[in-house]
């Protein structure tokens, strides 16, 4: 990781090592949307194979990066709480470092759906009045989304600032 | 519902008739439908709908086969009728359970017939207030008001409402976004306001877009260029080829979009005009549908200036902003799509005006503008050239583009995250992104290109400035309230609240204060305890003095409120200097002497003021008006309000005091006369003055009618004119007598006693100020 996305003074708070199992189901989730109606085409249309030949190999790009790249995705997520802002940063092509301030919270939400249950997992999202914020923080336990999600909100209460 | 003198019938919702009758509890309230005419209107909209684009249906039907068209048309015309029905019927559903409460304490929107919402909005929370009058509603008078209430919600539409009600409730939310404490009930709001333009007389139009440009900047626009040159170039190839009968179909979806086009650059631009008032900025604009947004000074999140390419050489611009909810409407009709536009099209010139206003104090040409490193070309090898970004301590900006020029500028207090990105070519090249995000909207601050370390540096001060400027803000919120150290009378927050600094005082006076709001206003700050009854009368005064040409000026109120716990007026703003400076400036006596002239003939000239009440009355106060039945009583009446503090100290001075106070009565009940407007402080400080080349000074105005200003005999601003002199400072006490003289010359023998009676009636008056003291013991000991 280089100096530019480095917290300044903080270390980063890695995600659960859960999420990389997580990582791989959905990921074998999306290559077998692809893959089995590819398969089944090949298997009815025989004398269109070629396009039950494309749709697997549109998934299979899509997804065998992906699956390479889970372990580097997982050590790119970083979050780390300041006293004024949080910062998230994550990606491993297309990097991201975003700092929300406290103050400009809307509201946090923790979320955990049917397989992050599964896996024991949550993630919190910070909303603030501008739509591209976009900052979630995926694969956490949920004791530390909660804990995050209440001392997000305390924090914010604390330096809310009008509109 | 059909009877139209029913404005808007007061039923109590249902809920509230079930509601538990608690003992003590709030008087149940009384909601409100909106204009009971709300549902023909609808129809009648949806009407016009079917007939303009069933009219383009048939329009290419060729007309041989009639024969077939004809029962058709029976069918269209029955199911014309039951569509409008239904829209008909929807219309009075909905309008039937659309109820909405605004009064002091709250907002409250109920909609809903199956499906029941109330929706209540914190005042504080409103980001604009927009009035909107369709074609079809605008014939009856009507107005949809439509309110905008952050970015999670959607807008709260209320229609239809009668314009005049409309305006007023506009007028008093916008109060209220402001923070300040109103009530519905008062007169302050809504101030009567063209029908064609929704601006009233307190509304000060900053830029008006002339019809001529706004049609040049369409037809030099980059859209319209566009769309011309793809349907020209279609046109030409096809029929080179000799297919041109394939290209219609595909012409007519670009002839569709350049006549939307026109409605939303053009026909909805038209008669733009952006205008200051002190509830914020409101733009208004449209042809057929008039359309007029009022936005809170401190809502606007972000401004984006462009300039397309062909724009450049004549020096135009287009300004939008980010307002919170415009960018998150649903889209129902096209002028949606305009609502975030600041201005379609200004001169430079007009840019700055505008600008200045919404973001004060910036100075945008001062900010060092930093360009992108070179490598930048091999990645954007398209603008590179273009890229800029900077920033001071209260705003970023960002520049892109060539084609279309843009400048995005985003107040450090409105920012909200901060983002750094980077693309696996713009790691190899050590470049990065930086974003400052704001809500949804036009306004997109991106600082492209930059070298990492730099992208770093501005990213992470961001934040700091941001915090600083957000800190900035809560300590000026803090302030405003009464009990605020660093201001305990609350005149800075209402300071703040016009963005002008304490710099800005022009004149103060027991009453209130003055400051300077621009070339052509001032705001006057009333002191601590001024009831709102004074600024209702003095606005009540004005209106009626408003026509009356007396050759200078008397004040105009344009706009009243209370911020802060005080209350204020934003009055036209007279030219000229207070006489007393230019008195005190030592001009040469011919010249001095000139200019008393003319200060002692406008005291006389106040009389043909008119007056609201008859008989002898006092004008301004908490018991006004108030009628008496001679001029003793109403003089006496007026000496109670204030001798009571000094006659202690009076009599000390002067042994026969009763016998000197019962003389005046004496004299005073001599008096014969009508009662005539009196302004009753007319000293040389509230007469305003320009000096001439030839030294002398012309009277501009008289200001600062207060709850001195009574209806009385006109003879007294004479004596006060004469006696008052000598409180200025340096006076020559032979121009009183001067100007004693010429007041007998003019009114005849007896002006000399009554302005010797007055002069002691003001001494009373005015003994229980201490500066005033020594004069009113010298007045009454010279006879």
């Amino acid at each position: 990781m280089d100096d530019l996305f480095a917290p300044p003074q903080y270390t980063w708070q890695r995600l659960a090592p859960q999420y990389r199992s997580l990582r791989r189901v959905t990921t074998a989730i999306t290559a077998a949307v692809f893959v089995v109606p590819g398969v089944i085409f090949l298997v009815m249309l025989p004398q269109l194979w070629w396009i039950g030949l494309a749709v697997i190999v549109v998934g299979l790009a899509i997804t065998v990066p992906r699956w390479l790249l889970i372990e580097r995705h997982y050590r790119s997520w970083g979050y780390v709480e300041r006293e004024d802002d949080l910062y998230i940063t994550h990606g491993v092509m297309f990097r991201t470092l975003v700092a929300v301030p406290y103050g400009r919270m809307q509201l946090v939400e923790v979320e955990s759906g049917p397989l992050e249950r599964a896996f024991g997992l949550a993630h919190v999202t910070l909303v603030t009045a501008s739509a591209s914020t976009n900052a979630t923080i995926p694969g956490l336990v949920p004791g530390e989304a909660a804990r995050l999600r209440d001392s997000l909100t305390q924090l914010g209460e604390a330096q809310a600032s009008g509109l | 519902m059909t009877e139209p003198s029913q404005d808007h019938d007061q039923v109590a919702a249902p809920t509230q008739e079930l509601a538990p009758v608690v003992e003590g509890a709030p008087a149940v309230k009384q909601t409100e439908r909106p204009h009971p005419l709300t549902p023909f209107i609808r129809g009648w909209i949806v009407l016009v709908a079917i007939v303009v684009y069933g009219a383009r249906e048939l329009i290419p039907d060729s007309p041989g086969d009639t024969g077939f068209v004809l029962p058709e048309l029976r069918f269209l015309l029955a199911a014309i009728a039951a569509v409008v029905l239904l829209a008909a019927v929807v219309g009075f559903v909905s309008w039937y359970f659309t109820r909405f409460v605004i009064d002091d304490e709250e907002l409250r929107v109920e909609t809903g017939a199956i499906f029941k919402s109330s929706k209540k909005v914190p005042f504080e929370r409103l980001q604009s207030v927009d009035i909107i009058q369709p074609f079809a509603a605008r014939i009856f008078g009507l107005v949809e008001l439509r309110l905008e209430v952050g970015s999670g919600d959607n807008a709260i539409k209320l229609r239809y409402l009668q314009r005049d009600k409309a305006a007023r409730l506009r007028d008093y939310l916008l109060v209220r976004a402001h923070g300040e404490q109103s009530s519905i009930d008062s007169a302050e709001h809504g101030a009567d306001t063209s029908v064609f333009t929704d601006l009233s007389r307190s509304d000060r139009p900053l830029v008006t877009v002339d019809p001529l440009m706004l049609i040049g900047s369409f037809l030099l626009s980059s859209e319209f260029l566009i769309t011309v040159a793809l349907t020209l170039g279609a046109v030409v190839v096809t029929s080179v080829f000799g297919v041109i009968v394939y290209a219609l179909p595909g012409l007519l979806p670009a002839v569709i979009g350049l006549v939307s086009l026109v409605g939303r650059r053009v026909i909805a631009m038209f008669n733009f005009t952006l205008a200051d008032s002190s509830r914020g900025l409101r733009i208004t604009r449209g042809l057929t549908a008039l359309t007029s947004q009022s936005v809170p000074l401190d809502r606007i999140q972000g401004v984006a200036v462009s300039q397309p390419l062909l724009w450049r050489r004549l020096g135009w611009f287009r300004v939008d902003v980010d307002i919170l909810g415009y960018g998150s409407s649903d889209g129902e009709n096209n002028e949606d799509n305009a609502t975030s536009v600041l201005l379609p099209v200004a001169r430079r010139d007009q840019l700055r005006v505008a600008l200045d206003r919404v973001l004060p104090g910036v100075d945008l040409e001062a900010i060092e503008l930093h360009p992108s490193p070179r490598r930048a070309r091999w990645l954007s090898w398209y603008n590179f050239w273009t890229l800029r970004y900077g920033f001071d301590d209260r705003v970023l900006i960002t520049e892109h583009g060539w084609l279309n020029h843009r400048r995005d500028i985003v107040p450090h207090a409105k920012s909200q995250s901060v983002r750094i990105e980077q693309g696996p070519i713009q790691r190899r090249l050590r470049l990065a992104d930086v974003h400052v995000d704001t809500p949804k909207g036009p306004v997109n601050a991106v600082a492209r290109q930059l070298d990492t370390a730099v992208a770093r540096e501005l990213a992470l001060t961001q934040l700091d400035r941001a915090r600083a400027a957000r800190a900035a803000d809560r300590r000026r919120r803090q302030t405003n309230g009464t009990s605020g150290v660093a201001d305990p009378r609350g005149e800075l927050a209402v300071l703040d609240r016009f963005r002008i600094s304490p710099d800005a005082l022009l004149g103060a006076g027991s009453e209130s204060r003055v400051f300077a709001l621009d070339d052509e206003r001032v705001l006057r700050i009333q002191a601590p305890g001024a009831g709102p009854e004074v600024t209702a009368q003095r606005q009540a005064l004005s209106t009626l003095w408003a026509d009356v040409d007396l050759g200078f000026a008397v004040p105009l109120l344009l706009d009243a409120g209370e911020f802060a716990g005080r209350r204020y007026t934003v009055e036209r703003r007279i030219p000229g200097e207070p006489l007393s400076t230019y008195l005190a400036s030592g001009p040469d006596r011919a010249a001095r002497r000139t200019t008393l002239e003319r200060y002692l003939t406008a005291a006389m000239d106040l009389q043909r003021l008119p007056v609201p009440v008859a008989g002898f009355a006092r004008l301004i106060g908490p018991d006004a008006p108030r009628q008496y039945g001679s001029l003793a009583d109403l003089l006496a009446a007026q000496l109670q309000r204030t001798v009571g503090p000094v006659r202690s100290r009076l009599e000390a001075d002067l042994p026969d005091l009763a016998e000197r106070w019962q003389r005046l009565f004496d004299d005073l009940s001599q008096r014969q006369g009508w009662p005539a407007l009196v302004h009753g402080d007319y000293f040389p400080g509230n007469v305003l003055a320009a000096v001439q080349p030839d030294g002398t000074a012309v009277i501009t105005g008289v200001v600062d009618f207060s709850p001195h200003t009574i209806a009385a005999d006109p003879m007294m601003d004479v004596a006060g004119a004469i006696a008052f002199l000598g409180l200025e400072p340096g006076a020559d006490p032979a121009d009183e007598e001067w100007l004693t003289e010429l007041a007998t010359a003019r009114l005849g023998d007896q002006a000399r006693h009554w302005i010797g009676v007055y002069r002691r009636f003001y001494a009373f008056y005015f003994a229980e100020d201490p500066a005033v003291y020594p004069w009113s013991l010298a007045q009454l000991r010279r006879d």
